[in-house]
């Protein structure tokens, strides 16, 4: 009775960390679709409604759900408060804090944090023309993600079913 | 005077401000910084240079010196991280930011086909403190008043850079407006509907387009626009009785406050001059006396007694600019005399008398 209520618990576990493991890599060309809907939105904001950085950010976080939404709020946040930090230095404690909680990798990392350093400095054709960049390579990485989605998704779901089956029959 | 200005400024540049003696923090009006150069301040016309250590120097010697780290902070600070948002001010080489603080910059311009497009590589900055001084139009309205209309005579201010002009300008906005006229004849009229076009947001300061400094409750502001359209845009749709505009000087200027005038407004203008001559040489101002557009010139000094004006009739000083009668007004109370600069070297003894505008 003990060894099947073990064999169950053990099958529950090893599914649970399989679509746990899919989930991930579905969930990461979604939050890259978002986070390019986030930057299309600024270039709005910048190009056509001059938004202060502090107030547009804060705006694109009301459009997109939550852990991309963070992302923003906390580059505002970072300098709404006054600690004398400059918005380069908010925005990549923002985007190193708030990324743990995404999906996302450290290739499209690399490209926020490269946006970052040139966000709010030039004249709008400039901020324009590195929106655009960035929105390009988000793109290449989403289409790698998407890839990876369909190469892996399956695969990690029933992964996690067998090996738990493995593990039971092993203990059997 | 330093507590308006301060959350602008980087850490490093507040700290060797606040080490400064409180006295001469009270009377802060500019904060002049230069990349790599000594700190300056302005300290009521005097100019100074901070040391590290909290003193005040005549000279530049050992004077703290900006970086351009913090040069940058602040730049990034005054635009609200947005330079992008600021082209149009960058063109004007000033930004004005809540609270009504002009700040100027100076730097490598950016030409487009020989126009200036905007400023890049800014290594100066000046940070003009504003200041709201409720009350100082007080001894001034009284005399300004037009009994026919009970309202304002159109009247043009006169003062070089720094005396005050946008701050009496200011005051007389709100006191219209309330209808506090003061004692005297004017005591029980009503306020007046003044519209304000404030083309450097100094007037009212606007943030969002709602005033930040008390300009009375019939007031209107048309904020941040060009001072010919704006007249214009004011009087077709909210019929003002009084138009206040800062600095006039370009024709279109003039052409919107001729307008403006001979439709009953009244205007209220204020324009960079030493004195009523040095108005004349300016043929803006010079074809705005002549046709009548102003009834009254006031010249305006600030002296460390406190602001002085003086009330010329536009009439008197187109006839006979040499010989207009000195009526002069102190607000603040003084002995101080009152010269003119100009072909005349004698210094004019101004009466003190505190009635009898002409």
């Amino acid at each position: 009775m003990i060894k099947l209520l073990g064999a169950v618990l053990i099958l529950f576990a090893g599914t649970l960390i399989g679509f746990q493991q899919a989930a991930r890599f579905a969930a990461r060309p979604r939050q890259l679709r978002q986070l390019a809907h986030a930057l299309q939105r600024l270039e709005t904001e910048i190009g056509y409604g001059h938004t202060p950085l502090p107030e547009a950010l804060g705006r694109i976080a009301t459009v997109v759900p939550s852990p991309i939404a963070d992302l923003f709020l906390l580059a505002a946040e970072g300098v709404a408060h006054d600690d004398g930090l400059s918005f380069r230095e908010s925005w990549e404690q923002a985007m190193k804090q708030g990324w743990e909680a995404t999906a996302m990798r450290a290739g499209e990392q690399a490209v926020m944090l490269r946006l970052g350093s040139a966000l709010g400095i030039s004249d709008k054709d400039d901020q324009l023309k590195h929106l655009k960049l960035a929105l390009l390579q988000l793109k290449a990485e989403e289409d790698a993600a998407k890839e990876d989605q369909g190469r892996y998704e399956k695969m990690w779901k029933s992964l996690g079913v067998l090996i738990a089956v493995l593990v039971v029959i092993l203990m059997v | 005077m330093l507590n308006r200005v301060v959350h602008l400024l980087p850490l490093e540049l507040k700290a060797v401000l606040e080490k400064l003696p409180e006295t001469a923090l009270a009377q802060l009006e500019e904060i002049r910084i230069r990349e790599g150069r000594p700190l300056e301040l302005g300290l009521r016309g005097q100019s100074r240079f901070a040391g590290t250590d909290g003193t005040l120097r005549m000279t530049a010697d050992g004077a703290y010196k900006p970086t351009g780290d913090i040069c940058r902070k602040l730049l990034e600070r005054i635009t609200n991280y947005s330079l992008y948002a600021m082209e149009e001010e960058l063109k004007r080489g000033f930004i004005t930011v809540a609270g009504g603080h002009r700040i100027g910059l100076a730097g490598r311009t950016v030409l487009d086909s020989g126009s200036v497009r905007g400023i890049r590589d800014i290594g100066a900055f000046n940070i003009r403190i504003a200041r709201e001084v409720i009350g100082s139009a007080n001894h001034l309205l009284p005399k300004l008043l037009d009994r026919s209309r009970k309202s304002i005579y159109s009247t043009l201010i006169l003062a070089p850079p720094q005396q005050g002009k946008t701050t009496l300008v200011r005051d007389l906005a709100r006191s219209i407006s309330y209808g506090l006229w003061g004692q005297g004849e004017g005591a029980g009229w009503q306020g007046r509907k003044v519209g304000v076009v404030d083309e450097r947001s100094e007037i009212a300061a606007c943030v969002r387009g709602i005033p930040t400094f008390d300009i009375g409750p019939r007031t209107d502001v048309m904020d941040a626009c060009p001072k010919a359209e704006g007249i214009m845009m004011l009087l077709r749709s909210m019929s003002p009785e009084i138009v206040v505009a800062d600095e006039i000087g370009r024709d279109e200027d003039g052409e919107a406050i001729r307008e403006a005038s001979h439709a009953g407004v009244s205007v209220v203008a204020t324009a960079h001059a030493y004195d009523v001559q040095d108005a004349l040489g300016r043929p803006v101002l010079r074809r705005l006396l002549e046709d009548g557009s102003f009834q009254q010139i006031v010249e305006l000094r600030r002296t460390t007694a406190g602001f002085m004006h003086r009330i010329i009739s536009a009439e008197s000083a187109i006839r006979s600019p040499a010989a207009r009668e000195p009526t002069a007004v102190l607000t603040a109370a003084s002995t101080s005399t009152f010269r003119r600069s100009g072909a005349d070297p004698a210094p004019v003894e101004s009466g003190l008398q505190r009635g009898g505008a002409t």
